[in-house]
């Protein structure tokens, strides 16, 4: 167990590397505070912190890929994500080809290789690839800051891969995208609160009107269920747990994009305010590894098969 | 005792004693029979000694962390042994009661309601004052024995069947709004009190109107001090949105649990279950956070608004699947079963309503939470 005031010390130089740098230098500031050495020891404390922080301030970071490499077991300097808006694995084998068909975070595109995870019956396998192999297409997008690439290729593999715990990784995933989410959606209520205290209208803040408080109240309920079922999540992180708490946490991000950009009006609509950014980026991270609406119907198909509810939250 | 144990051991308790505890009737029953149930719940559990852990000792208690009182609200409500509402009560009114009365009165008043001798009911809103409950007039005037209270009551859950009422009235003038308001705790039998139950929607008379004609209440019968009758509120309130509503989320689990087994098949749409089982999820994880913070000691007051907010929201979700899923039973259909659905179908409309509407706990989560500042 970390102690709490170390905690907070780590919070505090998170926090001020995700305002102060993104990208390689953002890298570079994790690397040197061991934030991958705090998850491996407890990633209910340093998944949340960090990915709280990055929705916050927009930043990108190779952190997705690394939990994500951390979790397979299998050291890489990238993952190639599922296509946008699944959670499957990017690969599948054919005989000795590789075929890749997914997507790649900003990190991904400047790495030398990659990790790729494929489906091969009832496991798992993952072979890293030279980035060279294979096809990457910048898409800009609808969030050009984020950097994605699409990945595609057809490689020759030599050996048969090492067999990787999917799942689990992606439950990590799901719950690190999950906190950027709520981060970002966060920070979208607080630019729409600070924009209701201070548009006049009618002689009074907008504030006032009970339409406008009544939306950011709702939002503020929305991200504190998805919170409460990403805190949850971490008590027994299980592919089920992840699944609700990514897909609460994507329709929250919803929920906040649509209420807050109203409140706005129309400076959140132009790009010389900042809410743009965080519009753009949670519909973009809400598809990323299981979009809400998948992950939803998957769990009521599950329960429908079994005919029982997951197991509830114990006290 | 820590929480584990108590979980290990009230779950045998309660397996081995299944039969002694099951309701005498079938399905929802109305609501004297659901009154009876849950005093012959509270008697063996009390004398089992169960729901005496969580409560100190000066009202019989056993001490220990209020975890173990939420444990066996959760435990009778999802066993279906108890209608969750209802035994709530003392949950909302016993922690700020002992806190503001006198320890005398909570020591020898107390132990009767956990034990289930007793019913108590909460005489807060007024004709006039529903939500702005700091204009309420029902009046207690100083006599030389005692307070003389005279007004009106209304939306008063079982009063005709309480034999106590936690009362909230005016000692002061009305422009002291919340400053003159005292609580009083009331005998139900004393001459003057007259109650007329309310029919509802859903067809029990779970609440009535209440009506005192210059009623005699002792003085050492005032809750705290003259004046802290708006204190006690405010402390009260927060138990009314967080402790009572764990057990809620235990009775929203079992029953959609129950209705995923009762729909035929391709009845029930993937997606739409996926997402009420998700927020039923998400509600007992935000109530299970509150509860720790609870037994923690933290001060919650408003952030349980939210708590509230989200219960109406899911609990309507799920009752409005239910009503998608199995049309007939809910809105046509007699039967136990089927007159079950229909009633908590119905009740569950009123939940974005009673215990603080939607809309005022969202002015308390905009003005409180998000500190936008005053609405007016």
């Amino acid at each position: 167990m970390i102690d709490r005031d170390d905690l907070e010390l780590f919070e505090r130089s998170l926090r001020q590397a995700t305002e102060r740098a993104t990208g390689a230098e953002l890298d570079a500031a994790l690397a040197d505070l061991g934030w991958l050495d705090v998850v491996q020891a407890e990633p209910a404390a340093g998944i949340p912190l960090l990915f709280d922080l990055v929705g916050r301030s927009l930043a990108t970071s190779s952190a997705l890929d690394r939990l994500l490499a951390l979790r397979l077991g299998v050291g890489a300097p990238a993952v190639v994500l599922p296509a946008i808006g699944r959670w499957e694995a990017p690969g599948a084998v054919d005989g000795d080809r590789l075929v890749v068909a997914g997507l790649g975070t900003a990190n991904l595109a400047g790495a030398p290789s990659a990790l790729v995870v494929a489906a091969a019956r009832d496991r798992h396998l993952a072979q890293e690839v030279d980035t060279t192999s294979l096809d990457l297409h910048p898409v800009p997008g609808v969030d050009p800051a984020l950097g994605l690439v699409r990945v595609t290729g057809e490689t020759t593999v030599g050996g048969e891969g090492q067999p990787v715990d999917w799942s689990s990784a992606v439950a990590w995933g799901q719950l690190a995208l999950g906190h950027e989410l709520l981060g970002a959606s966060r920070r979208m209520l607080e630019l729409a609160r600070q924009h209701a205290l201070d548009r006049v209208q009618f002689g009074q803040p907008i504030a006032k009107f009970q339409a406008v408080r009544h939306r950011l109240a709702e939002t503020l309920v929305a991200l504190e269920l998805a919170d409460a079922a990403l805190g949850a999540a971490w008590l027994d992180p299980s592919p089920e747990s992840a699944a609700m708490a990514k897909a609460l946490a994507g329709r929250g991000a919803r929920t906040a994009a649509r209420h807050c950009q109203q409140v706005m009006g129309a400076i959140g609509f132009t790009t010389e305010h900042d809410l743009h950014r965080f519009v753009r980026r949670v519909l973009v991270l809400e598809q990323l590894l299981g979009a809400p609406r998948l992950l939803t119907r998957e769990l009521g198909t599950e329960i429908l098969e079994r005919r029982r509810l997951p197991v509830p939250l114990p006290l | 005792m820590d929480l584990d144990t108590f979980r290990k051991s009230l779950d045998d308790w309660l397996d081995g004693h299944a039969d002694e505890l099951a309701p005498a009737y079938p399905g929802h029953g109305t609501v004297e029979l659901q009154v009876e149930q849950i005093a012959k719940v509270r008697h063996l559990t009390h004398d089992a000694g169960w729901a005496r852990w969580g409560w100190p000792g000066q009202v019989g208690g056993l001490g220990g962390s209020g975890l173990l009182r939420a444990y066996l609200s959760e435990a009778l409500s999802s066993r279906d042994l108890v209608e969750s509402g209802l035994y709530s009560m003392p949950e909302v009114l016993g922690p700020s009661f002992i806190t503001f009365a006198r320890p005398e009165l909570s020591a020898a008043m107390v132990p009767p309601l956990l034990r289930g001798d007793e019913v108590w009911c909460q005489g807060f809103s007024e004709p006039g004052t529903g939500s702005n409950l700091g204009m309420l007039t029902c009046r207690a005037a100083r006599a030389e024995d005692g307070w003389r209270v005279t007004g009106q009551k209304v939306w008063t859950s079982l009063a005709q069947m309480a034999d106590r009422c936690v009362l909230l009235a005016r000692t002061g003038t009305l422009e002291s709004a919340h400053r003159g308001i005292t609580a009083l705790f009331v005998d139900m039998a004393t001459p003057g009190i007259s109650v007329r139950p309310l029919d509802t929607m859903h067809g029990e008379p779970e609440f009535c109107e209440v009506f005192f004609d210059d009623v005699p209440v002792p003085f050492a019968r005032t809750i705290g001090e003259e004046g802290q009758g708006w204190a006690f509120a405010m402390d009260l309130l927060p138990y009314e949105r967080s402790t009572a509503l764990w057990q809620r989320a235990a009775f929203l689990h079992r029953r959609l649990q129950q209705l995923v087994e009762a729909a035929p098949p391709g009845a029930l749409d993937p997606t739409a279950l996926g997402e009420v089982a998700q927020l039923v999820h998400a509600f007992r994880a935000r109530s299970r956070a509150t509860q720790h913070r609870l037994a923690a000691g933290e001060d919650l007051g408003s952030v349980t608004s939210i708590d509230k907010v989200a219960l109406a929201t899911v609990e309507q979700a799920v009752f409005d699947l239910a009503e998608e899923t199995l049309p007939d039973e809910v809105l046509l259909a007699g039967g136990p079963g089927p007159e079950r659905w229909r009633k908590e179908f119905l009740y569950s409309r009123a939940a974005t309503i009673y215990g603080g509407s939607a809309e005022i706990q969202r002015n308390i989560i905009a003005r409180r939470l998000l500190e936008l500042g005053n609405d007016r």
